[in-house]
């Protein structure tokens, strides 16, 4: 289905795009920012991610709407 | 070649409005509607929201926090179309779709003209001017906004209206599940599923799969489904039937358990999936209707203009002037918005220009949401809609009165009608089903079955109530999280153990002074003989526009010094009519005579019926506290607001005067590394 790269790219692009429209905690893209900002540094594991975010988002009250 | 498109798109627009304004009693298609509204948004958002960013915010080519503050999480630069695909889940909810449901009983004319001026003159510049002040001071809510631009005591006043508003939120949302749900098996068992089904998500993308949120959510999504015609199997299952059957007192306890319980369990196991799904259904259910809307096009059944523009309405009482204003409150203008425009969306704006889109351009999506959803109820027979809208009491309690009651109200409907269309949604009675979701899931049915499959009515309403309830109930969840946070903040200063979030007996304890506080309104309202509706959704209605009156104050603020004072009518034009309209709504509510209308009438009038022993005592007594608690709630409400009006008032005059210098607490000028 996905025979080349560019196909593949966009393909993320699409699911990483999904997530933050739904506000889901996006690994590869953070994986993506610590590549290209911090190089070298330790990075969390996808669970502890996932804890950090979905603490930071809803921890405190999500802030949403009636 | 440009200019020509525009040309274009403003003839349609207004051809639309002429077809609107001169019908003459004919009945005309709902497209005319989508398309004036559609044309003026299009008009409004390329020339007015121009004139916002460039002349009056300045929006400029200096980084945004996103970009200063990168950590790959909060401050994360977003695409601006993702950002504004995430702000609008944010800030749509239940409250477009019922406002305008409920001020259908006026017709569809007032309510369109507010709901597309509102919001491109109002509603849009509200949340565009705190999105754009929150971004320059990376991602400040509003509360410290007010602190920080007009002064502390303004902080601490804004901090108690937004408690009690969501008090009064929370408190009308559940009341529109529970009549939503009350003495229907296939909603409550459908409903309840939806708990399990998120608990396993939860731990799904936790401890089974940690961090696989998509294809969890996936699951759920089909797991909604299988509730949802499994419902249609419980309800026609006569050993399972009666199960799932309560009255509204029992569903409003198990609301205020669920919320409890919900609002103190860890965010992962309920909110977060709950969340997710209830985003994903939300998007998806309105790109639906929007197609279904394009493809049917129902014929407004419902007149421009009712004779209850006088008041006499039996959805709730009061005049268009100032009802109507604050009946549909999120759909032009609301406050509540300006929580979410000062809070994670500033954060996560890539570039500066891209605040219009998402600020202004979010907000008339969400109005445009309020359109389709009176599109929706008013596509009904008036008869029908007046039917499932009207308390119980005023209809009495068979189809029979029902239609007598409709026909003196000048609508014809047939007691046969009404027992099809109950049937073949699946309930035993629609009857007095106040709160605007069922009438809403009653049109949002027609048109889906008109669109995408005849013969599936039942499934359609049952999906339309499972889309609100699921919403409404994460929103119950949040809610209560957020007035937890809130309530320790104020508890910390009496006793600071109180105020450590991290100390379960406090939480406990912050948790369940909320629900009570919701929960007490919640069963004042089931219990209310008018329906409850008629004095929780006013309340609410007028806190959320108060809220806005803030949020427009601390706009105001902003712009006069950010030295821009001359172009302060932008905030003060929707800010002048909002405090007209509800210090107008709060008065009535309070003081006027009738006691359909005024708290304090009803009250009087309780009380000479307890005299004349035509009640029962120990009720008499609760409602007339009820109706004193009401009025004493509108009073601080409109203190409140007044004490800010005035507040901000002396501290533009300062500023315009030369008293005090017209600087802004922003964070300094720093380049953009992203081309513009």
């Amino acid at each position: 289905m996905r025979a080349d790269g560019r196909a593949d790219g966009r393909w993320k692009r699409f699911v990483s795009g999904f997530k933050r429209v739904v506000g889901m905690p996006d690994y590869p893209g953070y994986l993506q920012h610590m590549a290209e900002r911090h190089p070298g540094c330790s990075v969390l594991s996808e669970r502890e991610f996932f804890e950090v975010q979905v603490n930071a988002r809803y921890g405190n009250g999500a802030s949403r709407c009636c | 070649m440009n200019r020509i498109l525009w040309v274009l798109v403003s003839l349609v627009g207004a051809a639309a409005w002429g077809v609107i304004a001169l019908n003459r009693g004919e009945t005309i298609s709902a497209a005319w509607l989508v398309l004036a509204a559609v044309g003026t948004y299009l008009v409004g958002y390329r020339f007015y929201s121009r004139f916002l960013a460039t002349k009056v915010f300045e929006l400029d080519g200096r980084a945004t926090p996103a970009e200063r503050l990168n950590n790959g999480r909060d401050y994360c630069p977003t695409t601006r179309w993702v950002l504004f695909g995430h702000h609008f889940a944010a800030i749509a909810g239940a409250g477009p779709l019922v406002g305008p449901v409920l001020a259908a009983q006026f017709g569809w004319l007032p309510s369109t003209i507010w709901i597309v001026f509102g919001v491109v003159l109002g509603g849009a510049v509200q949340d565009f001017v705190i999105l754009f002040g929150s971004m320059r001071r990376n991602g400040k809510s509003l509360g410290q906004m007010a602190k920080d631009e007009i002064g502390p005591v303004t902080g601490l006043f804004a901090m108690i209206a937004i408690l009690a508003i969501m008090i009064i939120l929370l408190a009308v949302l559940a009341l529109v599940v529970t009549n939503a749900l009350k003495d229907s098996p296939w909603g409550i068992f459908s409903i309840l599923c939806t708990i399990p089904i998120a608990l396993g998500m939860g731990v799904w993308m936790r401890i089974i799969r940690p961090g696989k949120t998509v294809e969890a959510t996936i699951a759920g999504i089909i797991l909604l489904g299988v509730a949802l015609v499994g419902g249609r199997y419980v309800a026609q299952s006569p050993s399972l039937a009666p199960l799932f059957t309560h009255g509204g007192l029992t569903i409003a306890w198990g609301l205020m358990i669920y919320g409890f319980i919900a609002s103190v369990l860890p965010v992962w196991l309920l909110l977060a999936p709950r969340d997710y799904l209830s985003t994903f259904m939300k998007i998806g259910t309105i790109v639906l209707l929007a197609v279904g809307i394009m493809i049917v096009r129902p014929p407004l059944q419902m007149p421009a203009l009712t004779r209850f523009i006088d008041g006499t309405g039996p959805v709730f009482a009061g005049k268009l002037f100032p009802f109507a204003f604050i009946t549909i409150a999120c759909g032009a203008i609301s406050g509540f918005h300006a929580l979410v425009s000062s809070g994670t969306t500033p954060k996560m704006i890539r570039r500066e220009s891209d605040a219009r889109l998402i600020g202004y351009g979010g907000m008339l999506t969400e109005s445009f949401v309020a359109i389709m959803a009176l599109c929706a109820a008013c596509a009904l027979d008036p008869g029908i809609y007046f039917s499932i809208n009207a308390p119980l009491g005023a209809l009495g309690g068979t189809v029979q009165s029902a239609a007598e009651q409709i026909r003196q109200w000048g609508f014809t409907v047939t007691p046969e009608q009404l027992t099809a269309l109950a049937r073949s949604v699946g309930e035993a009675s629609l009857l007095g089903r106040v709160g605007g979701a069922p009438s809403l899931a009653v049109g949002m049915a027609h048109i889906f079955s008109g669109a995408f499959g005849k013969n599936l009515m039942g499934l359609w309403y049952h999906f339309a109530i499972m889309f609100e309830a699921l919403f409404i109930l994460t929103t119950l969840d949040a809610g209560t999280r957020v007035g937890r946070f809130m309530l320790q903040e104020f508890l910390g200063h009496i006793w600071a153990p109180l105020g450590r979030t991290s100390w379960y007996p406090s939480n406990l304890l912050a948790s369940g002074l909320i629900t009570a506080a919701w929960g007490y309104f919640l069963v004042q309202g089931v219990l209310d003989p008018l329906g409850g509706i008629n004095s929780l959704w006013p309340l609410f209605g007028i806190s959320n526009q108060l809220l806005a009156a803030v949020a427009l104050c601390v706009g105001t603020t902003l712009i006069i010094k950010g030295g821009k004072a001359r172009h302060a009518w932008v905030t003060l034009l929707p800010l002048t009519w909002l405090l007209a309209v509800t210090l107008t709504a709060g008065w009535q509510k309070i003081f006027a005579p009738d006691p359909r209308l005024g708290f304090l009438a009803h009250a009087r009038s309780t009380a000479a019926r307890l005299a004349a022993s035509n009640l029962d005592p120990a009720m008499g007594a609760r409602l007339i506290w009820n109706d004193r608690l009401d009025a004493a709630l509108a009073g601080i409400f409109m203190v409140v607001v007044v004490a800010l009006v005035i507040a901000s008032l002396r501290e533009w005059l300062a500023v315009i005067r030369g008293r005090k210098p017209a600087v802004v607490k922003e964070t300094p000028f720093v380049e953009s590394a992203y081309a513009s």
